[in-house]
């Protein structure tokens, strides 16, 4: 269990972060979505005691705080972060590279050889890792990570150059590591792959945390929510509007019209998409709100 | 081709390690200029006492000498010589004391002349005393060398046109000073500079690969480029070092470049003169293909190796490598003069001092821009196989 | 326990550093560069030696004028002393070519004694140039009258294993310094390209030093080791030697030490330089982050004290005036313009002084987490 107290960081007078405050628990996967440059590396940096915050406090297991060297060493054998995929040791191995992780936070030797036949290394792990491509070198910084066993694990872009397949791939085995009970934290901008495994998502906007739960109640229910629309003309929608006059429409930046649902029965959602058959709207679908569309709401305002 | 250039230049400008040497070329020029070269104490002075001594001793001895069938033959020896030789010091001391530049100059010039005749031919006369330092067993060489080329230097002074004054006498204008220094320690400092700079010409690009490896231009033409501008960092190693010469200029004054510099002939075992002009350009010329040998040796080491430390020893490897086989007179058994190593000196193998030391005539300027320039053809071309090859990558 | 581990990744990473296979070669090429070097100039060959002293003295003798040199004669007494050295000179080379290694001892001392009464005398400046200086002589006459004590037949050849190691130690000496700066200058640099894989290491930054000292000490041990395994083929082409063969020191006092015993003070200065410059070059890249600045910076501190050796007075206990640790058991720095003894014992306490010092530096301001990227 990882809390942040009041963190609050500032770069040349500008907030990077705000007071924040949040609390993430065991067996959860936190995803963190912003566009680049709103704090998401600051957050982790901050969490990882890279950067000092100019306020607030980071407490592991309610005990651990960054007060001394000591401390630090205790709080880095319990979080990781991620390393970067251009920080590879080019000369060496793969495999080399996860036996410096796995003997650095003295995790079991036996996970190695199994994370390498899980992420489908095999092949390559023995060669140095200047020849690997990119997504090679991600999903290698990924098996360290993993190797290294931590309880709280920080992803930044952690499917950066991944093909699907591995995408698909990676998110298992996030949700074996959640179900283990720790704590990952990722900042990703795969939306429609986050939504699938997140427990909670932040957005964050002027240094501040949001959980998108307050930003759209109901986010989170199993329960038909919305009509989405794609391409819905002016004009049909004022039309819209004058046959449906209880019903709320909201036209999102990239070209997507929602349309409140909640608490509709069958009848009614007949009604609505037989509106939108008769005006040669044929792409919508019934169902809730996506992630994708809660960040344009939310951060391309027109 | 050109943009490229300007790059890498800039690069190379900026280069924290670049800025670092010319800093310390700075500092260290100017260490000179005002602590050491002051401190010069040359073995050949104008020492109006010294002469003047000597002079009156022999004066004496031979006003009171009896030469008849008992004399010491040694006494007859000296009583023969000793005219002529106290002829050109009353000469000289005349000339000093009227400050008569040219006329000490010529019997100077006829002084050293005679005093090494004499000197050499028999076991009973030395050189300058300061020669014979505890150990040194080639003092008679070292002093024959210098009396003969101390006649040709003042000789060179009573025939050239320069103003002369106790500081040319005992070489001590700035002109003078760098020529002493290209005699010695300069040509070093300044390969050592130009190994410092193009160490990680090639190198340093491998932390930006993808941005680098794209750009429309052949490796071959990469690297060449980049030698170019090693080149020319090394060259302008010369700026920061000129700053001491203009210290000493504004000290002992500037000198001329129309000053004679003595180069001695091994085929003939005789000096003759050249202007400081002419030898500071040849040793430009000279330096300049040192340059070219580093540079394309450490790009070779570079390409093939791919490890900066390997390029610092590869090339400290043959800054120093003349002084595992350098002996006096090892000229004479060992064809010295095929290996590049033996010309590192550059202003002793201008001025002969090499081949007087190496006891050969071989190790000549001309010799010296063949083989270092057959080296710097050797080093391009394996260069040029090793860029074309389709599995190359630079960096 | 957490240096273990850390020591273990660097193994793993220095396995694959072309850098200690070329800084082997280079210390194996150094050895037989001076072998080599050893033989061309033909070191040890006293009768060489001995010819080239004899013309020096009669030089020194030509600026006097020539009278009766005996005891009752009117010459000064300085020159009556060179007088008589140039007598014993001619009587060494004689006993050289002789074999006669006891006169040849005799002698020597009987020399050293006359040129130490001489720097007394009146007009020695006259001929200083000339004759060996006083340090010198002094060590010489530490030298000659251990021999002496000890019925020691002289060792000619210095290519024997033994003498060849002392001087091969020695000659490291005044350089082992430049070779670790150069070695370790990058020693940080490497790693800062690498931060977001180091810096959530769990472990302290010191651990981290201490543990790098640790396999770069490892290495300086194979350095050390290559240095005597390379010398060995001289067993086998010439001789062991005797490695009680005394070398003359300065040490506060003018002394001898068994060739073994020198070599273990050259191997401990050795460890010590190396320890010096390993956490120099730690703290100095963190610094400047720049393995060339670093390594400029190193070089500039060592050569301080060449450059304004009145500084040495001065400072006595900067550690950068005992690196060169062969000039400091020749007693060079008795020969400067402004004489200091530097004692080599003291220089090793103020080289692990500052070693302490740094260590403690590191430890306190030094952490993994604000490595910055270079």
């Amino acid at each position: 269990m990882i809390e942040l107290k009041n963190i609050g960081v500032q770069f040349s007078g500008r907030d990077i972060l705000k007071d924040v405050s949040v609390m993430f628990h065991p067996g959860e996967i936190i995803g963190l979505v912003a566009p680049n440059g709103t704090g998401k590396s600051t957050l982790m940096n901050v969490i990882m005691n890279y950067i000092n915050p100019n306020n607030g406090k980071v407490i592991l297991n309610n005990t651990l705080e960054y007060t001394n060297k000591k401390n630090e060493v205790k709080i880095h054998q319990l979080v990781s972060m991620m390393p970067d995929q251009s920080d590879l040791y080019n000369q060496i191995s793969g495999k080399e590279h996860l036996k410096i992780y796995s003997s650095m936070w003295s995790s079991n030797t036996k996970l190695i050889d199994y994370t390498i036949k899980e992420l489908g290394m095999t092949s390559y792990i023995n060669k140095p890792t200047g020849t690997y491509s990119l997504g090679m070198r991600q999903r290698l910084c990924f098996a360290m990570q993993i190797v290294s066993d931590t309880q709280v694990m920080l992803m930044d872009e952690v499917m950066n150059g991944l093909d699907p397949t591995h995408v698909e791939l990676i998110s298992q085995i996030l949700v074996k590591k959640k179900s283990e009970g720790k704590t990952i934290i990722v900042a990703s901008h795969l939306l429609e792959n986050l939504e699938k495994y997140a427990d909670r998502i932040f957005f964050m906007k002027n240094g501040e945390l949001i959980l998108i739960n307050e930003l759209s109640p109901g986010f989170e229910q199993r329960e038909i929510t919305t009509v989405r629309v794609i391409g819905m003309l002016n004009n049909i929608k004022e039309n819209f509007t004058k046959v449906f006059p209880e019903t709320n429409v909201k036209v999102l930046p990239n070209d997507i019209t929602l349309i409140d649902v909640r608490g509709y029965d069958s009848r009614e959602l007949g009604h609505i998409v037989e509106f939108l058959k008769e005006n040669q709207l044929i792409e919508f679908s019934v169902g809730k709100v996506t992630l994708n569309d809660l960040y344009s709401m939310y951060y391309q305002e027109v | 081709m050109r943009a490229y250039f300007k790059i890498e230049f800039l690069q190379f400008m900026s280069n924290k390690k670049n800025i670092a040497i010319y800093v310390i070329l700075l500092f260290f020029s100017c260490y000179y200029a005002l602590k050491t070269a002051p401190e010069y104490d040359p073995i050949e002075k104008v020492d109006e006492y010294e002469i003047e001594a000597r002079y009156l001793t022999r004066e004496e001895f031979l006003n009171n000498v009896v030469i008849n069938n008992w004399t010491h033959p040694l006494t007859v020896f000296a009583a023969t010589i000793y005219p002529q030789w106290n002829e050109y010091d009353k000469k000289r001391l005349d000339a000093i004391r009227q400050h008569n530049m040219k006329e000490y100059a010529e019997s100077t010039s006829k002084w050293y002349s005679y005093a090494d005749e004499m000197t050499l031919k028999n076991g009973y006369l030395y050189y300058n005393p300061r020669y014979y330092t505890y150990e040194n067993t080639y003092a008679t060489w070292d002093g024959h060398y210098a009396y003969l080329y101390s006649a040709s230097r003042y000789e060179g002074y009573t025939e050239g046109e320069s103003d002369l004054s106790i500081n040319v006498f005992e070489e001590r204008t700035a002109l003078q000073t760098l020529q002493r220094l290209l005699h010695s320690y300069l040509p070093l400092i300044l390969i050592v500079s130009c190994m410092f700079f193009t160490v990680d010409v090639v190198l340093k690009d491998r932390r930006n690969t993808t941005l680098l490896q794209g750009l429309p231009l052949s490796d071959w033409r990469k690297l060449l480029v980049k030698g170019g501008v090693s080149l020319l960092g090394s060259l302008l190693a010369i700026i920061p070092l000129s700053v001491g010469l203009f210290i000493i200029g504004a000290r002992n004054g500037l000198g001329d470049f129309e000053l004679p510099v003595p180069i001695y002939l091994a085929s003939e075992k005789l000096f003759s003169n050249i202007t400081i002009g002419q030898y500071v350009m040849q040793n430009l010329l000279f330096i300049v293909f040192w340059f070219l040998f580093f540079i394309s040796l450490i790009l070779l080491v570079s390409i093939v190796i791919k490890n900066e430390f390997a390029n610092l020893l590869v090339g400290s490897v043959f800054v120093i490598a003349e002084f595992m086989y350098y002996a006096r007179g090892i000229g004479a058994i060992r064809d010295v003069h095929w290996y590049p190593t033996s010309y590192i000196q550059t202003g002793q193998i201008i001025a002969g001092y090499r081949n007087f030391l190496y006891s050969t005539d071989a190790l000549t300027f001309g010799t010296g821009l063949f083989v270092i320039g057959l080296c710097v053809c050797v080093f391009l071309f394996i260069m040029f196989l090793i860029s074309r090859r389709r599995k190359f990558r630079l960096f | 326990m957490s240096v273990w581990k850390i020591l273990k990744t660097f193994f793993i990473l220095e396995k694959s550093n072309k850098k200690n296979i070329f800084a082997c070669i280079v210390v194996a090429t150094f050895v037989f560069g001076l072998i080599f070097f050893v033989k061309t100039e033909d070191l040890g060959n006293s009768l060489k030696e001995k010819s080239g002293e004899y013309q020096s003295i009669s030089v020194a003798l030509n600026k006097f004028q020539n009278v009766d040199a005996s005891d009752k004669g009117n010459g000064s007494d300085l020159y009556k002393n060179i007088v008589l050295q140039q007598q014993y000179i001619s009587k060494q080379k004689m006993a050289v070519r002789m074999g006669l290694s006891e006169v040849y001892v005799e002698t020597a001392i009987d020399v050293v004694d006359l040129r130490l009464k001489a720097f007394d005398m009146e007009g020695y400046d006259k001929v200083a140039n000339n004759l060996p200086s006083k340090t010198e002589i002094q060590l010489e006459s530490a030298f000659f009258q251990y021999i002496k004590k000890a019925g020691m037949p002289l060792s000619v050849d210095s290519l024997s294993f033994f003498p060849f190691l002392a001087y091969l130690f020695g000659m490291l000496g005044s350089i082992w310094f430049v070779f670790m700066s150069i070695y370790s200058c990058g020693i940080m640099i490497e790693d800062f390209r690498h931060t977001s894989l180091i810096k959530g290491y769990p472990i302290t930054f010191d651990k981290y030093v201490i543990a790098k000292c640790i396999s770069s000490m490892l290495l300086v041990g194979v350095f050390i080791l290559e240095l005597i395994v390379c010398s060995l083929p001289l067993i086998y082409f010439k001789e062991l030697g005797n490695p009680l063969y005394p070398i003359a020191i300065f040490n506060g006092t003018f002394d001898v030490y068994p060739i073994y015993k020198y070599i273990g003070v050259a191997i401990l200065y050795m460890i010590s330089i190396s320890i010096f410059t390993i956490l120099l070059s730690i703290i100095l890249n963190v610094l400047l982050k720049n393995m060339y600045l670093t390594l400029f910076m190193e070089l500039l501190l060592f050569i301080f004290p060449l450059l304004f050796p009145s500084m040495m007075n001065f400072i006595p206990f900067n550690p950068f005036n005992y690196l060169n640790f062969s000039s400091v058991l020749n007693g060079q720095t008795l020969d400067l313009a402004n004489p200091i003894a530097l004692n080599s014992t003291y220089g090793l306490m103020y080289i692990w002084i500052s070693i302490v010092v740094m260590i403690v530096a590191v430890k306190s301001f030094l952490t993994t987490g604000k490595l910055q990227k270079v």
